[in-house]
């Protein structure tokens, strides 16, 4: 579905993003991991078009992202907060996603409906501007905006930062159903590797812009993700020392 | 700690965005200031010397008093638009040790320095040393230039005190309004008696202390009231607006731009900073009264095609010309979501051009100065439509400001959209109708000249198809450029 191929994003000659190749099959679930800088947020805003690659290119179901629009209609995406209006209502934010994606109001109605308990009542019919839901309520929104119109590709940044434990859960099951029996293609960030182990088919660790672990998830995967980042924390304190 | 905040402050000012605008930039807004700062110099000292040979028989002093009253409403009224009230970043502050009467003082202090009162002091400043140069008691001059100044500080904290209510601001509108009126039919001068008390004033130096008395009350006022409002709860949580949703669903029939158009609507009626510019725009109306009225004016109809020009294409040029930045608040949701740009733009076309037809409709009352004028407007709102709507498109493409929707704008800091660039995409939308206008109007006749002006504009709405297509590709162009520009955090 996705592929990247030698990939680099520069800004005044530092990389920070250079990634050889992925390819992300229909229907995976693909978890990006790694610390601060690491480059994922770089990637989504590749993949979306955001900003413009140094050399390489992204395909997307064969469009080729920085050229042509017509991967906009089956790719929908919650990166941060700019991703919302904030003088419109949850409901109108919706209904305005649903008519830029070609449903009607009963359709948009319809999906809301299945995500009344993730919404735990503190979105709908709230009478209150998005810009004064709260940051958690806010992604809630966001998330389940970026799920309208049947989309093939989701990518969802930090989807769980902000999120109360509940609504995590909740999210997580959302995030499998949707790869597993809709086929759809799920992207997310996360810094959380419970999270990420628990969701995603296959993980990718991302370090100052590089691919360094690319992992099919097995119950060892946490483990393996836990070594791994606790271990660049004491390689770093070794460096300090020297 | 206050040469703490007073550092604070600095780096606030010098670090932010727009003062790292290029140099150009800065050279002429210095320019500028210099310019208005000269001119109300100029104007302060010159003053005395106007009124003296303008109206002989009375003493410059008591004309000044007797219109004084509207200078204080008018200044008001400026200030309820234009004034930032101060705005520090308290929440910091308040889980470390410093006294809350300090900043409270400090933010007090700070805006006792506005611009706003600091203008009058150049117009006054020399004009009561001209006074005194001229002979009048020192004693007395000096006690009047304190009372101004008294008064003037008196407004800035009335105006934190009202802060944005809007009551207050349509009576006071109101009471100039009916005032103005009243005095200019010479049915009853307000001026008058208010004069006499100013001129009391002046005459007894000692009643100076009243306005200085007026001005501890309202600063202690102030005072409390920020103090009240001085706790973690109203940083916290933010005042909530009930949501006045409407129906707009009747929209629908503009098709593909039916939701941006609904959005659109939305984004004015909700947020401050569209508000604000809707309020400018409405203005412009009025722009036809100062040339229609004068009668060297009436020589000149290609400044007479500018007004009219204005008159129609005021919202067009105050809301057009920041077309992409009112949505850079969640611009990459609008270019990663499934919308072409051209339909985007499309739909910013027909505001504008709804805009340009509901003032046509508004400014009929122009009838009044003959058919010759209205005829005029309406060439004007045709070469609108036709043409400037897409220049202040294509202007729109190269500004790449971001703006904060639910913040008023701060008066002459705000440089948004003034750049280079857009000075010269803003020259055209004056000079052409002027030109178009002027070219036929001598060579032939007055009609022709309103004709080409009409038929460019027709000719505009013509192409428009393909004129979208050329802005469109600017826009696509600059798309990363604008994306950037946008998130940075102001």
């Amino acid at each position: 579905m996705i592929k990247t191929v030698n990939l680099t994003k520069k800004y005044n000659d530092v990389t920070v993003l250079n990634i050889e190749q992925i390819e992300i099959p229909k229907g995976q679930s693909f978890g990006l991991v790694g610390n601060n800088g690491a480059g994922k947020t770089t990637y989504f805003s590749l993949l979306l078009d955001l900003i413009q690659p140094s050399s390489g290119y992204i395909e997307n179901n064969g469009v080729l992202v920085h050229e042509s629009e017509d991967w906009k209609p089956f790719t929908s995406s919650f990166i941060d907060e700019s991703f919302l209006i904030g003088y419109l209502t949850a409901e109108e934010y919706f209904y305005f996603i649903g008519d830029l994606r070609h449903q009607s109001r009963a359709d948009v109605d319809e999906l809301l409906s299945q995500f009344e308990d993730f919404f735990n009542g503190e979105i709908l019919k709230q009478k209150k501007y998005l810009r004064d839901l709260s940051k958690g309520n806010q992604k809630k929104a966001g998330i389940v905006a970026a799920l309208i119109g049947n989309p093939e590709v989701i990518i969802l940044d930090e989807p769980f930062a902000n999120l109360d434990p509940t609504t995590q859960i909740r999210l997580k099951q959302i995030i499998k159903e949707l790869a597993k029996t809709k086929g759809v293609t799920v992207l997310i960030s996360s810094h959380d590797l419970m999270h990420v182990t628990d969701v995603c088919e296959r993980i990718v660790v991302l370090e100052k812009g590089e691919v360094i672990k690319d992992l099919e998830t097995s119950p060892a995967t946490l483990k393996e993700l836990e070594a791994h980042f606790s271990g660049l924390a004491s390689t770093e304190k070794m460096a300090d020392l020297e | 700690m206050i040469k703490r905040f007073l550092s604070f402050e600095w780096k606030q000012f010098s670090r932010s965005s727009y003062f790292k605008k290029g140099i150009a930039i800065k050279i002429v807004m210095a320019l500028a200031v210099l310019y208005f700062a000269g001119m109300a110099l100029l104007f302060g000292g010159a003053l005395y010397f106007i009124l003296k040979k303008t109206l002989p028989e009375i003493d410059p002093m008591t004309t000044v008093n007797s219109y004084l009253l509207y200078w204080f409403l008018f200044d008001f009224m400026l200030r309820y638009f234009m004034q930032q009230l101060p705005v520090m970043n308290v929440k910091p502050l308040m889980s470390i040790p410093v006294k809350r009467n300090t900043v409270i003082y400090y933010l007090l202090g700070k805006t006792s320095l506005s611009f706003f009162n600091i203008l009058p002091l150049f117009i006054v400043v020399p004009f009561t040393t001209v006074l005194v140069f001229q002979g009048y008691p020192v004693l007395q001059v000096l006690s009047w230039f304190v009372s101004f100044v008294a008064i003037t500080l008196s407004i800035n904290f009335l105006n934190f005190l009202v802060n944005k209510n809007n009551l207050v601001f349509y009576v006071v509108l109101a009471l100039v309004a009916v005032l103005g009126v009243l005095e200019y039919y010479a049915i009853y001068k307000i001026s008058e008696p208010v004069g006499y008390a100013f001129n009391y004033m002046y005459a007894h130096p000692y009643l100076v202390v009243l306005p200085v008395l007026v001005l501890v009350a309202l600063f202690k006022a102030t005072f409390q009231f920020i103090k009240k409002g001085f706790y973690l709860d109203d940083a916290i949580s933010k005042k909530v607006k009930e949501v006045n949703s409407s129906d707009l669903s009747w929209l629908n029939r503009f098709g593909a731009v039916a939701p941006f158009l609904k959005n659109d609507i939305k984004l004015i009626v909700r947020n401050v900073r569209p508000r604000q510019v809707m309020m400018m725009s409405f203005m412009f109306l009025f722009y036809g009264l100062v040339f229609y009225t004068q009668e060297t004016y009436r020589e000149m109809p290609a400044i007479l095609a500018f007004a009219s020009m204005f008159i129609t294409g005021g919202f067009l040029m105050t809301f057009g010309q920041h077309v992409p930045s009112w949505d850079s608040e969640y611009y990459k949701l609008l270019m990663s979501q499934n919308i072409p740009y051209k339909t985007y733009l499309e739909s910013k076309w027909y505001l504008m051009v709804v805009a340009v037809l509901f003032s046509f409709i508004l400014s009929t009352p122009y009838i009044y100065f003959g058919w010759d004028i209205f005829g005029m407007i309406a060439a004007g709102a045709v070469f609108n439509i036709g043409l400037n709507s897409f220049l202040t498109l294509f202007g729109g493409a190269l500004n790449r400001v971001p703006i904060e929707l639910n913040v008023k704008a701060k008066a002459f800091s705000n440089t948004n959209g003034f750049n280079p660039t857009q000075l010269l995409i803003a020259l055209p939308k004056f000079l052409l109708p002027m030109l178009i206008f002027y070219v036929p109007y001598k060579l032939i006749n007055f009609n022709a000249g309103l004709i080409a002006l009409a038929l460019v504009g027709v000719l505009g709405i013509a192409l428009k198809p393909y004129i979208f297509k050329l802005i469109e590709q600017v826009y696509q162009k600059g798309k990363y450029k604008t994306i950037a520009a946008f998130s940075e955090k102001q």
